[in-house]
């Protein structure tokens, strides 16, 4: 006879306990460190240095974190949504990593306040010398309107209210969960169901107002409608691919190993495959229309990324290793089900996805206003992500604490413990 | 619905049938889906190979439970996908550059100064391609492997098996199962837990197709000749009617010429102009001389001597207009500057330049001096014949003259220097029209040996250019003729009709 599970939490370990205060504090403390040795090392580089380059490597890695941490918010919200009963074990993982975006808010602050008081190094914009002028000719009409936008007092209101939007959503989602993991009531679903709808609609407005700001606006005179959807792209597969190593990873030291099934595994491994095949999509649409339409204003930005032979190879690492390879190891059901090849697969998928960012921002930092940018990747970056890297543990670990890594009485609990994919 | 459907065997619907008829097998009704998966997991452990289930909707973990493999259509699917690829990439490689191809050839068309083929324009349709052939490989592959689409199916006689596409689930067990025995399978089936179980008998209606349908299908069929015959009725029949302009903007464009003067549009009724001068266009800058249009070269594109004086062309005579049948008068020879007696530089004087000398001479030369170059060529032979037949010739006033086309190797001809020659097939000379619009510097060029090269043959001199292998002319072929009068066609005009040019029509020009 066929056993059917009843909806009862099985696992000997559910929690990360004790290690979570552990964990926390090491990895701030190696994330601490990490960005004060990319400031070091950025201050001491020289010409390719100073505190421009910290804020370059700085913004790469926030947004690949803050990019995640997104995500994640998007997916807990689309479950509620399409009032999803698979996902319910891996949920909670999700939510926390959502609930990330608001000590990334604090993390933003090195990028928002010397913007603020008007550092114009790492958004040019803000720089008290630069017209709308672009190879000799002024876009007079877009003087006032990039006045009006790109100022740091604007710049700053809008991040405010992206930050406090979706650090209420965090609040909304996660709260809720938490508090149904003490009443179990019903209501508490329904009422997150109900309020997903707007929710989402407020989350892809401030999106698209992030994207613009955060990573388009570095280049000020280029415009494209398509960037926003190749950064939401990105978000969603960082965060399909980050909830999927946490669960890996989660279950390998022993917790909550009966709830999150292969079933869960193999869906996150389809949900990267379709956002790796969207990347690729969106991000062609974006190549296409500008390819095509061969305007000077918009064709630079990608002529100073193929001019350049670093940043050329990069482009073709990012073709090939970001769409086609994970396509093809994506694409075998046998592979999504195995634990361990998947924690290879998200890593190399997030690797990607960093590359990604590099390849958005970094060429920017030498950019000479022509169509030429010197290859600028190294130390600074990397010391950043270790030191990013390490504070978004800590904040995981702080607001993970000794806190159940599954819903403990969601009422669809029990489809999603019986779930089973074809 | 999920699995695959392994069906019974069909036997002839026989005649004189009573109520009875054949068992296929045993259907089973269950409450809910769980129940459903329970009853096939215990059919599948009761050794049962041929049965099925249906739901009214896809049950996640059923596969598993009736043990069925895993298809293979993903695989196909891939197959296809792959397939579509390279049919959209070839599709649009053959339409853009396919030139080439004698029928049905490509286009060639540079759009919006793209190259012919460049991989970034021809994505999106490989992509749409892809996508398509994938959904179909799908869709179909499905049909394929399910063995559908069938016409008729037993269990659609079974009231209450129409609650499978509502809120009840089914097992069927089929009676050619090995294990299949009436009595045990059905004890076993409301053991597990069905809450009906009834036979499946075969379907007896008549399965044939009832006549309206088949009248209906032959009147669609005819009607579908219709569109085919319009199409051919349109293609072998003239239209009076005007041609209906879809996109009449695209017809009749608003656009400019190349060079004209004016307002580019109104604004307020004020005219404005793209350029100061109000012209639509710039003008090259003075002394801008195209890509391949440098023609300083005074040997090469003049035939003249570089260095040399050259005489100013208004002060040349004009001869005297020759009439046919008469001697010519004695030339005025016009003040002429010094040719070149040996091919200019630039040239590269070899075999494969005497073949293309032959081509173009038997092109746009041999209608008048013949393939021989003997001055017999058919529309000189038909002129003269006209001119001389002609009843106006005969009168006082004659307007129909002609000039005999010379032989090249009248000694007048043999003797001029290459440079001369050249100049004649470009501008022309006495009566000879100027050919060089139509035949480019170096084809001219090419003329001019081939002529030269006629001329050592007949003259028995070695030839200009030695080919690889030796090459037969049609002069080295050809009797040595006379400078055939109008009435000595025959024996030349044999050799020129041997030789490998395209039949001359006559008739015309």
């Amino acid at each position: 006879m066929r056993h059917k599970r009843e909806a009862k939490i099985t696992s000997p370990v559910i929690s990360l306990g004790d290690d979570s205060y552990r964990l926390m504090s090491i990895a701030a403390f190696v994330g601490l460190l990490g960005i004060g040795a990319a400031l070091l090392i950025s201050l001491f580089l020289g010409e390719n240095g100073g505190f421009k380059r910290f804020s370059y490597g700085y913004l790469v890695n926030f947004c690949f974190f803050a990019t995640i941490s997104l995500g994640a918010l998007f997916f807990v919200t689309v479950q509620h949504l399409t009032r999803a009963g698979w996902s319910v074990t891996v949920r909670r993982i999700a939510e926390i990593l959502a609930a990330a975006i608001i000590p990334l808010f604090v993390l933003f602050l090195p990028i928002l306040l010397p913007t603020i008081m008007g550092y114009g190094g790492l958004y040019v914009w803000n720089d008290d010398g630069w017209t709308t002028s672009y190879a000799g000719h002024t876009l007079t009409a877009m003087e006032k309107l990039k006045g009006f936008y790109l100022s740091g007092g604007f710049f700053g209101v809008r991040s405010i209210v992206c930050f406090v939007v979706w650090s209420l959503m965090a609040w909304f989602f996660v709260g809720n969960s938490f508090r149904q993991d003490a009443s179990g009531d019903v209501n508490i679903t329904a009422r997150m169901q109900k309020y997903s709808a707007p929710l989402m609609i407020l989350f892809a407005l401030t999106l698209v107002v992030a994207a613009f700001d955060w990573e388009m606006s570095l280049s000020p005179m280029w415009f494209s409608t398509m960037f926003p959807v190749c950064f939401f792209s990105g978000c969603v597969l960082g965060g399909a691919s980050t909830i999927a190593l946490v669960a890996l990873l989660l279950q390998r030291s022993g917790r909550v190993t009966d709830e999150i099934t292969i079933d869960n595994i193999q869906d996150l491994g389809k949900l990267m495959l379709a956002f790796i095949v969207f990347w690729g999509y969106v991000e062609f649409c974006q190549y296409m229309l500008i390819w095509y339409a061969n305007i000077p204003e918009e064709t630079f930005w990608f002529k100073y990324r193929f001019a350049n032979s670093g940043w050329r190879t990069l482009t073709i690492i990012l073709l090939v290793g970001h769409l086609f390879i994970p396509f093809l190891f994506l694409l075998p059901r046998t592979l999504k089900r195995s634990r361990p090849f998947m924690i290879g697969a998200t890593i190399y998928v997030l690797a990607m996805h960093w590359l990604d960012h590099v390849w958005v921002i970094m060429p920017q930092f030498g950019f000479d206003g022509k169509d030429t940018a010197p290859f600028v990747l190294g130390l600074p970056e990397l010391l950043c992500f270790v030191g990013l890297g390490g504070l978004f543990v800590s904040a995981f670990c702080f607001i993970a604490s000794d806190r159940a890594l599954v819903p403990l009485k969601d009422p669809r609990l029990g489809e999603a413990l019986n779930y089973t994919n074809t | 619905m999920v699995a695959t459907q392994t069906h019974g065997h069909h036997s002839k619907p026989h005649a004189g049938h009573g109520p009875e008829s054949e068992l296929v097998g045993l259907l089973a009704e269950f409450e809910d889906q769980d129940a459903l998966i329970d009853a096939c997991e215990q059919a599948r452990l009761s050794g049962y190979k041929k049965f099925d289930a249906y739901s009214p909707f896809p049950v996640h973990g059923i596969d598993q439970a009736m043990g069925t493999r895993r298809t293979m259509l993903p695989f196909f699917v891939l197959a296809i996908a792959f397939g579509g690829v390279a049919l959209g990439v070839g599709m649009q490689w053959y339409a853009n550059i396919a030139s080439f191809s004698p029928i049905f050839p490509g286009y060639d068309f540079i759009i919006s100064g793209k190259p012919l083929w460049s991989l970034p324009a021809n994505i999106p349709v490989s992509f749409e391609v892809i996508v398509l052939s994938s959904a179909f490989a799908t869709f179909f592959g499905m049909w394929f492997l399910n063995r559908l689409p069938r016409l008729a199916n037993p269990l659609h006689r079974i009231e209450r098996f129409k609650r499978a596409t509502d809120d009840r689930f089914f097992l069927m067990i089929e009676k050619n199962d090995k294990q299949f025995s009436a009595e045990q399978t059905l004890d076993q089936m409301q053991q597990w837990g069905a809450s009906a179980v009834e036979p499946v008998k075969l379907d007896l209606t008549d399965h044939k197709i009832p006549l309206s349908l088949r009248r209906a299908g032959l009147v669609l069929g005819l009607l579908l000749l219709v569109p085919p015959a319009m199409i051919y009725r349109a293609q072998h029949a003239t239209n009076p009617a005007p041609r209906l302009h879809f996109m009449p903007d695209m017809d009749w464009q608003y656009r400019f010429g190349a060079q004209n003067v004016g307002p580019i549009w109104y604004d307020n009724r004020e005219p404005k102009y793209f350029f100061q001068d109000k012209t639509v266009m710039r003008l090259p800058p003075e002394g801008t001389i195209g890509r391949g249009a440098l023609t300083t070269d005074i040997e090469l594109f003049r035939g003249i001597k570089a260095g040399t004086k050259i005489p100013d062309p208004t002060l040349v005579p004009q001869p005297a207009p020759a009439v046919a049948g008469q001697a010519p008068a004695a030339p005025v020879l016009p003040l002429e500057p010094e040719w070149v007696t040996a091919f200019p530089a630039a040239l590269t004087v070899d075999q494969s330049m005497v073949e293309r000398g032959r081509d173009r001479f038997n092109i746009y030369c041999t209608v008048c001096h013949g393939y021989a170059g003997d001055g017999n060529g058919l529309v000189n032979e038909r002129a003269l014949e006209l001119a001389i037949s002609s009843p106006i010739q005969k009168g006082a006033t004659s307007n129909a003259v002609w000039t005999k086309a010379k032989s090249l190797y009248d000694p007048t001809v043999t003797i001029q220097p290459v440079g001369r020659i050249f100049d004649t097939i470009t501008h022309g000379r006495s009566t000879m029209g100027p050919y060089g619009s139509q035949i480019s510097t170096r084809d001219r060029w090419a003329i001019v040996l081939y002529v030269k090269s006629l001329q050592a043959a007949r003259a028995k001199e070695p030839p200009l250019v030695t080919p690889a292998v030796p090459v037969a002319t049609p002069a080295a072929d050809a009797a040595p003729a006379k400078d055939a009068p109008g009435s000595s066609i025959p024996a030349s005009d044999e050799t020129a009709n041997k030789s490998d040019s395209p039949a001359t029509d006559s008739k015309g020009n």
